[in-house]
């Protein structure tokens, strides 16, 4: 009896650490979506042009900012690492209300600012920082790119003319597989 | 000529084509790899281009994993219709999209790989796809490679159409060069055919312009004009060589001069040719040249130059003696030699003249003499082949004459066989005519001593018996001299010939007399009709000489003369004096008749003892017998004779013109006065007894004995009795001991005996002066008495 009981206690650990072995793996193999909205964010870099006035110095480095909850991590810092976007170190800077953010080049508004998200815009008017969010109706409301998930797929939602607005030229190859909002988008 | 090699034409044609063609194929070989190799160049990049273009538009796609939009993308390649696969995978190596859509993964490379590479049968390329610095993945496309076949085959098309052109163009070029090129040597190589099959050198080939070509058919043409010299040439030594062979057969065949002289001109004449051509015959004693033959053709220059068979051509200084000296001259034209002979050869129109020499062990016993109206007519082979000539026939000649000598040997030969065989007949006959005679003379020695003895010592006889009794003296004389002449055709010369003076014409005139019944009654009883004319000259010479057989060999004559006439003619007889240059007088006599006549070989041959014409009927002695005649007077004997015409003998007597007589004399007064004891020796009792008789009544006293032994006994006897006899008359024929030895044996006794010799060959003996020893005196059988009665008278006085 003894011998069984062990037997089946080994059985039912093996069983166990398999289980749990084989969870842990899945979940590191398939890419969250915030994982991927991170690598995104960082390709943005490469699909945008930021006017030269953008940067206050040469020397100042490519900014990704995070305004409210950082749904990334590490993991944006990893993306971001060691990059460099025209000569610029790129870096992460989370800010914890929009009156913080100076030097930004990319700002990465979370849906935990959605209520704020008016302010948030009215407060950049202009200022040459391409705006993301992955809230819902961000796009309709004036952030230029906004992740909006589709079957499981993260799709982008672009306002080109806030992008226009605030000097940012998208490149053509970005907007292809991108649905475009704004007042085009709503003539259509 | 070998006929399978291929000709010029059309082994030019094939090397032009294979140049052109290894040239065309070499360069489109090089042209078309070049262009495949550019073609696969300007393939990768374009495919480069347009995955670059595909890589650039994907990178959102990527960047944001929108597979959608990265399959539309994709769909791009749809331009271009070889792309026949074509995948994107993302940075991790995962497919991301592809394209057509839908594609099977395997027919995809699981892993990307990298650059642009030709495979089998596609052309594969691996793209990054990147955006700035940051890769995004990797574009695979695969094109297939219809495009390079389809050019590949283009290529092969437009290199099938440029060759067919340029060969063409090569063919046609080629063609018009090739004419230009081949057309002297294929002249020059029908004229070659030309020359070859006809064998006719006189061809020549024509200047083409072109200075290389021309040197060659220069220099072909100069061949030509050897060969055809060479060839003529030839001809010429072989037409002379045959033309030797011939001459040399023909004179072989021949064996005298004048024909081998007449063949060799003739076929010089004819065949070498020349227009004038002669041999002379070179007279070394007279340095002088005698014409031996004439050529016919050229019988009228020969008569222009004057020459005739026989005519006589000096030597001259020039030529001539040179030729005489044993070279060949050739006088290229007489004109220029101021010499009598080529002077004449000139006048006569001849120009070019040789001289050959015909030469015998190192004798020039002739030359040949060829000529030709134009100058410079000979050539030197012509004149080697008349060289060549002269001595073969030199050669031939000489064999001729050999030939005509070694034949007169053999003819002499034979006549003196037949001579030597006649005379041997002769002797045989002669034996025994001498035989006969003997006999006969002793047979009718009583008779002939008796008749004398009785006409001489008894007076009283009648007038009858007297008239028969010189009968019988006559005819025994006859007799005697009959018997005599039965030797005479072979004897010498009788000396003891009694000549006498010869009254011709009387001696012509009883011959015509006594042969009247041969020339008049025998012709006419066979109805033909012999007029016999006799033409006597007056105050005639008389000649001395042997009036019986001149009147034998009138006889003779005439009987020859009727028997020439068998169908009657006329017979003339004449008697001529004839004075001859030194005074001395001549009598001749001519027999001539209208008869047959006699040819040349008859007419040699009519003295030879038993020749005759006559057959069974002659004995061929007649004209011997007179020959005969002839000898003995010192006559000369001339026959004329023509065939067909007649012939007229001719006796040519000396004349009788001085005084001297030595006819013999019947010396009556010789007689001995005394008695003598005469021994009479002989085998024929009826002789013995006839001379004993005679002599007896001469008063002389006779010991007859019979035979050789008894006699020699007797003179013996006697001697030892002291009655020695005063002579010996005795026979010389008797058997066992004959006249010679009783002659020796009674010298032997008494020499100062002298001893008479009677023999029935006395003539014989005395003509062949065959007196023996010890015999002081030969009398003939029959003795007369008063040649017995002389011989006594001289022998013992």
């Amino acid at each position: 009896m003894e011998v069984l009981t062990r037997a089946k206690c080994l059985a039912v650990a093996a069983a166990l650490v398999f289980a749990v072995s084989g969870q842990l793996l899945l979940a590191a193999d398939a890419p969250t979506e915030n994982q991927v909205q991170a690598v995104f964010l960082f390709n943005f870099s490469r699909f945008v042009e930021w006017p030269t006035q953008a940067f206050a110095a040469p020397n100042d480095p490519f900014v990704i900012g995070i305004v409210g909850n950082d749904p990334f991590g590490a993991r944006l810092d990893q993306a971001v690492r060691n990059e460099q976007i025209n000569g610029h170190r790129l870096t992460v800077r989370r800010f914890r209300s929009i009156a913080d953010v100076d030097n930004c080049q990319i700002l990465f508004i979370d849906r935990s600012e959605t209520g704020r998200l008016g302010q948030i815009l009215s407060a950049l008017d202009h200022r040459s920082i391409l705006t993301v969010s992955q809230a819902d109706g961000a796009a309709q409301q004036g952030v230029m790119i906004q992740f909006a998930t589709e079957d499981s797929r993260i799709r982008l939602r672009i306002n080109v003319e806030s992008a226009r607005a605030a000097g940012l030229t998208i490149s053509s190859k970005l907007l292809r597989p991108a649905e475009i909002v704004g007042a085009q988008a709503k003539e259509q | 000529m070998n006929n399978s090699s291929p000709p010029i034409r059309r082994t030019l044609m094939r090397m032009i084509f294979l140049a052109s063609g290894v040239v065309l194929l070499v360069t489109s070989s090089a042209f078309c790899a070049y262009e495949l190799l550019t073609f696969r160049q300007s393939s990768i990049q374009q495919l480069q281009i347009l995955s670059r273009a595909i890589a650039s538009n994907s990178t959102a796609a990527l960047a944001f994993e929108n597979s959608d939009d990265a399959t539309v993308v994709l769909a791009a390649f749809k331009s271009d219709p070889h792309i026949v696969a074509a995948a994107l995978y993302d940075v991790h190596g995962k497919v991301f999209a592809t394209y057509p859509q839908g594609l099977a993964r395997d027919r995809l490379p699981a892993r990307p790989g990298a650059g642009y590479s030709f495979g089998r049968t596609a052309l594969v390329g691996y793209q990054l796809v990147a955006e700035g610095p940051t890769q995004l993945g990797t574009l695979f496309v695969e094109s297939d490679l219809k495009a390079m076949y389809s050019r590949i085959e283009l290529y092969g098309l437009i290199l099938l159409l440029v060759a067919g052109i340029s060969l063409s163009l090569a063919y046609l070029i080629s063609r018009r060069l090739q004419h230009r090129l081949l057309q002297p040597i294929l002249a020059l190589a029908d004229t070659t055919r030309a020359v070859a099959e006809r064998h006719d050198y006189s061809v020549r080939a024509a200047p083409t312009g072109a200075y290389e070509f021309d040197l060659f058919t220069d220099t072909f043409n100069h061949m030509l004009v050897q060969i055809q010299g060479s060839e003529s040439k030839l001809h010429a030594q072989l037409g002379r060589l045959g033309l030797l062979q011939h001459i040399t057969r023909a004179t072989g065949e021949r064996q005298d001069l004048p024909s081998i002289f007449q063949v060799v001109l003739s076929s010089l004449e004819e065949n070498l040719p020349i227009e004038f051509g002669c041999f002379l015959l070179h007279d070394a004693t007279a340095k002088s040249l005698t014409v031996s033959a004439l050529g016919p053709r050229g019988r009228r220059f020969a008569d222009k130059l004057g020459l005739i068979l026989g005519a006589t051509v000096p030597i001259d200084a020039n030529g001539l003696s040179r030729c005489v000296g044993g070279q060949l001259v050739h006088e290229p034209d007489v004109v220029q030699v101021p010499f009598p002979f080529p002077q004449r050869l000139a006048a006569a129109g001849l120009r070019s003249v040789v001289f050959a020499p015909l030469i015998v062990e190192s004798q020039v016993f002739g030359v040949l003499v060829c000529a030709r109206s134009e100058a410079a007519a000979f050539s030197s082979g012509e004149c080697e082949f008349l060289k060549q000539l002269s001595e073969h026939v030199a050669l031939a000649s000489h064999q001729a004459r050999l030939y005509g000598a070694l034949q007169q040997a053999y003819d002499d030969l034979r006549q003196s066989q037949h001579t030597v065989m006649q005379q041997e007949r002769l002797r045989a006959l002669g034996q025994m005519a001498s035989g006969i005679a003997h006999d006969i003379n002793n047979a009718i020695s009583p008779v002939s001593l008796y008749t004398e003895s009785l006409l001489e010592r008894e007076p009283d006889l009648s007038e009858r018996t007297r008239s028969y009794l010189t009968t019988i003296q006559r005819a025994i004389e006859d007799v005697a001299r009959t018997v005599a002449r039965m030797r005479e055709f072979y004897r010498e010369r009788d000396a003891q010939l009694t000549l006498e003076r010869v009254e011709v014409n009387r001696a012509v005139q009883q011959v015509v007399e006594l042969t009247r019944p041969r020339w008049s009654d025998l012709p006419q009883g066979r109805g033909a009709m012999v007029d016999l004319q006799t033409y006597l000259a007056d105050s005639i010479p008389d000649l001395m000489g042997a009036e019986h057989e001149i009147r034998d060999a009138l006889t003779n004559l005439i009987f020859n003369a009727v028997d020439a006439m068998p169908n009657g003619g006329t017979l003339s007889v004449r008697t001529r004096k004839a004075m001859v240059a030194d005074g001395e007088a001549r009598v001749l006599i001519e027999v001539s008749d209208t008869g047959v006549g006699m040819d040349e070989d008859t007419r040699r041959r009519c003295l030879e003892p038993f020749y005759t014409t006559k057959g069974e009927r002659g004995t061929g002695l007649g004209l011997a017998m007179v020959y005969g005649m002839i000898q003995r007077h010192s006559a000369e004997l001339e026959i004329d004779s023509t065939p067909g015409k007649g012939t007229t003998v001719r006796l040519n007597f000396p004349a009788h013109t001085s005084s001297i007589i030595s006819a013999p004399k019947v010396r009556n007064a010789a007689v001995v006065k005394r008695r003598l004891r005469i021994l009479l020796v002989d085998d024929d009792p009826l002789l013995i007894k006839s001379l004993q008789d005679t002599l007896q009544e001469d008063g002389h006293v006779i010991t007859a004995t019979h035979g050789g032994r008894e006699g020699i006994d007797a003179f013996a006897a006697a001697s030892k009795r002291g009655e020695c006899f005063d002579i010996v008359v005795t026979d010389l024929g008797m058997p066992h001991v004959d006249g010679r030895k009783v002659a020796s044996s009674i010298k032997a006794v008494s020499p100062k005996t002298p001893v008479v010799l009677l023999t029935g060959w006395g003539q014989r003996l005395i003509a062949t002066n065959d007196a023996p020893a010890h015999v002081d005196k030969v009398l003939a059988k029959p003795p007369r008495l008063h040649e017995l009665r002389a011989a006594l008278a001289e022998l013992v006085e």
